[in-house]
């Protein structure tokens, strides 16, 4: 009994950065699913994403003159909301630009599209470095979600269940919009064959940008609701694109459901690990990943190849 | 004229002896007499070793800012022995391997005279082992490791920060008596957490205390809720933390969120200027050590602090930090010491460092600051910090630590380090003179 009251609330973390991981590698899972693309930029994308919604809440009042004084005396929760729909937004066109930009590589060597998305994630690292400096930023949260409440004589961050709570809550809205309108079934028909989406009329090069600048909304989101816990600075990304790469290799390449159960299961092997065996705790998931795809090389939910008999 | 025919055999035979006897030409001499023709006439060339990317980039880039102000006050006042000096700067990516792979290249392919700069103890020690092979003198700016000067340390190598064993002696004792005597550790994945570690674990025990959980956190680790429920499972009296560079910056943000930062009590054996600026006050706590502050009260800090400002307008860190101090007083005292020994002559200028005595004024520090030549570490003042005031902070941002107390360098030696430390003999050090 002891030993389950000492792992519960480990088991309930490790759930919430299950919901972390998931909601970073959504976006990447949509675009590797629709436009077979390993879009690499993702985690500059979070990064950036975060940035500009750093700059949402807290815009230097000076350089709007009166209008910026009035804004910044708005209450914080109001400028994080907004926040939350703006940064996304911007992001997205962010996106979409990329993709008129990658078009190029379309029908090449996958490499090229590769070595593209590789040398965007550098060009916007390195915009990040000029326009904000590489010190370390801080992301306001309004005071509600903000501080620590008392459970069983344990301390949680409030902040932390809402990150998980939106993480989650993202994760179904994604899932309704994919199941349950036709522009979901677009994309994902995009995912199933291309070819027959065309032929059936629909434009396949607008669907790419909307896929690519909605991939991108979703690091963007991904980006904000993570910084508060793992600190704002230039190369931040890096830390996110890794587990989104290995999350969607382990829950099966184009699988909704896939990269969300892959995520709750890191999630839960990096927090289970961190407390019995700390030094593993980053390297679980690969060994995770490993013994995953050692028995089933598609990963938990990836479609079977024509290939494999 | 009869034509010469040579076979392929007798080519390649042919090429083969010249290539070995041009190598045992440039082997031979070169590895214990190196000295360029036309020195005088040559600018002296500085290799800068330090991060630009990885765990330790914002840390390489602001003492790699300190070494370049040192170098740019000798240059404008004519340079060192008439000659100027000028710079190469390679990331060495916080990554010990890219580390050797960089001070190979500087020393043969650039052939720089010094090589400076590192906060990674691993890339130091990498570093250091390359120098060593070529007598090429190397200064570890800001990496902190107790074997940098222990069983690492290499009769090319000068180490300018304080080490774990420094800042541990000036908080273990104070936090035992203060706090408590159950401890927790969490180390950093690395040679510098590790040996830190170690030494705070000696100290803890030899003070009466008790270490009841050590953890040890990865490399590259950005959440940490795990280990701080842990934490609160264990219920220490005191956390001492050995994890340095983005991980500090997470873990700190994260204690900040849960309001665990008053208890347990938080010593950060090294806090790390570039790895704290920009946080909210929430984010600092604890008690740290440090080898300088902007805002110390003594003479040459203002005008140490105004120099830096007026070198770096825009930079977004807009005051100077530890880091930035450990690399300026590197680099100056290095080209110091060649002037002291009117050449570039290796050997002539490991001695001069080994015999440094900088008086406290000329430091910016309380004490005054020495080499101990049996380690080739920089003996100084080992000071203690908090978060300062919220009134204070408020008044400026940038204003985030109060120091508390500040210990002389005899107080705060690592007593272990002489006798780990096995300089190689002059002898054995090729020479060079550039």
């Amino acid at each position: 009994m002891e030993f389950v009251l000492h792992l519960a609330p480990h088991l309930l973390n490790g759930l919430s950065l299950g919901f972390l991981f998931a909601l970073i590698a959504l976006g990447f899972m949509l675009i590797i699913g629709v436009m077979e693309l390993i879009n690499l930029a993702h985690g500059s994308l979070f990064a950036l994403g975060a940035y500009v919604a750093m700059v949402v809440i807290a815009p230097g009042a000076s350089w709007w003159g009166p209008l910026g004084k009035w804004y910044v005396a708005q209450p914080l929760t109001l400028r994080y909301v907004l926040a939350l729909v703006v940064a996304p937004v911007i992001l997205a066109f962010v996106g979409m630009l990329l993709e008129i930009c990658l078009r190029r590589t379309y029908g090449k060597d996958p490499l090229y599209g590769l070595l593209f998305t590789f040398g965007a994630a550098m060009v916007i690292e390195e915009l990040i470095r000029i326009v904000w400096g590489s010190a370390e930023k801080f992301l306001q949260v309004p005071q509600a979600i903000n501080g620590a409440f008392l459970v069983g004589g344990l301390i949680y961050s409030k902040y932390r269940f809402f990150a998980a709570a939106s993480a989650l809550l993202l994760i179904l809205l994604v899932w309704l919009f994919l199941e349950r309108t036709p522009y979901g079934a677009m994309i994902k028909a995009g995912a199933h064959d291309s070819e027959m989406v065309r032929a059936l009329g629909i434009n396949l090069k607008r669907l790419r940008l909307c896929v690519f600048g909605f991939g991108t909304a979703l690091a963007a989101m991904a980006g904000i609701i993570i910084a508060p816990i793992w600190g704002l600075r230039p190369h931040v990304g890096v830390d996110a694109v890794i587990p989104a790469f290995l999350i969607i290799v382990l829950g099966g390449v184009g699988s909704f459901w896939g990269a969300v159960l892959a995520g709750v299961l890191v999630g839960l092997a990096v927090a289970l690990t961190a407390v019995y065996v700390s030094e593993w705790s980053l390297l679980s998931m690969y060994l995770l990943l490993i013994a995953v795809v050692t028995f089933r090389a598609r990963g938990l939910f990836g479609k079977k190849s024509i290939l494999e008999v | 004229m009869a034509a010469r025919h040579m076979s392929r055999r007798s080519f390649l035979q042919k090429v083969g002896l010249g290539a070995a006897g041009a190598g045992v030409a440039f082997y031979g001499p070169w590895k214990h007499n190196h000295v360029y023709a036309a020195k005088a006439d040559k600018p002296l060339l500085i290799g800068l070793t330090t991060d630009a990317s990885g765990q330790y980039g914002n840390s390489g880039e602001m003492e790699r800012r300190g070494m370049l102000m040192a170098i740019a006050e000798f240059n404008k006042k004519g340079g060192v022995l008439g000659r100027q000096i000028e710079t190469i700067h390679i990331d060495t990516e916080t990554t010990p391997a890219t580390g050797t792979r960089v001070a190979e290249r500087m020393i043969t392919r650039h052939e720089a005279a010094f090589l400076m700069g590192a906060v990674s103890s691993g890339v130091a020690n990498a570093i250091s082992l390359v120098a060593q092979r070529y007598g090429v003198i190397y200064l570890n700016s800001n990496s902190s490791s107790p074997t940098e000067s222990g069983k690492d340390c290499h009769r090319v190598k000068f180490v300018w920060d304080g080490n774990g064993t420094n800042f541990g002696k000036a908080t273990v004792l104070n936090a035992i008596n203060a706090v408590g005597k159950n401890w927790v550790l969490f180390t950093n994945d690395y040679v510098w957490g590790h040996e830190t570690s170690k030494s705070v674990r000696a100290l803890v025990t030899q003070y009466g205390g008790k270490i009841v959980e050590e953890m040890v956190i990865p490399v590259g680790t950005r959440d940490f809720s795990s280990y701080l429920l842990k934490l609160q499972q264990i219920k220490p009296d005191v956390v001492n933390t050995a994890v340095g560079g983005d991980d500090i910056k997470a873990l700190r943000a994260q204690v900040g969120q849960l309001g665990m930062g008053n208890k347990p009590a938080w010593v950060q054996n090294q806090q790390d200027w570039p790895d704290v600026y920009g946080l909210p006050l929430s984010g600092v706590f604890g008690i740290f050590g440090t080898t300088w502050y902007y805002k110390l009260d003594l003479p040459g800090v203002k005008e140490f602090v105004a120099q830096y400002q007026k070198m770096y307008p825009g930079v977004s860190i807009k005051v100077p930090g530890n880091v930035y101090y450990n690399g300026y007083m590197a680099a100056r005292e290095l080209l110091r010491a060649v002037e002291r020994a009117g050449s570039t002559n290796n050997i002539k200028v490991i001695k001069e460092l080994e015999n440094l005595k900088v008086p406290a004024k000329d430091r910016m520090q309380h004490f005054d600051a020495y080499m101990n030549p049996a380690t080739h570490q920089m003996q100084q003042t080992i000071y203690l910090a908090t978060a300062n005031d919220e009134a204070a902070w408020k008044k400026d941002n940038d204003d985030l630590f109060k120091v508390l107390a500040w210990s002389k360098p005899q107080d705060a030696e690592d007593t272990d380090a002489p006798k780990a430390c096995k300089l190689e003999p002059y002898e054995a050090t090729p020479s060079y003179e550039m």
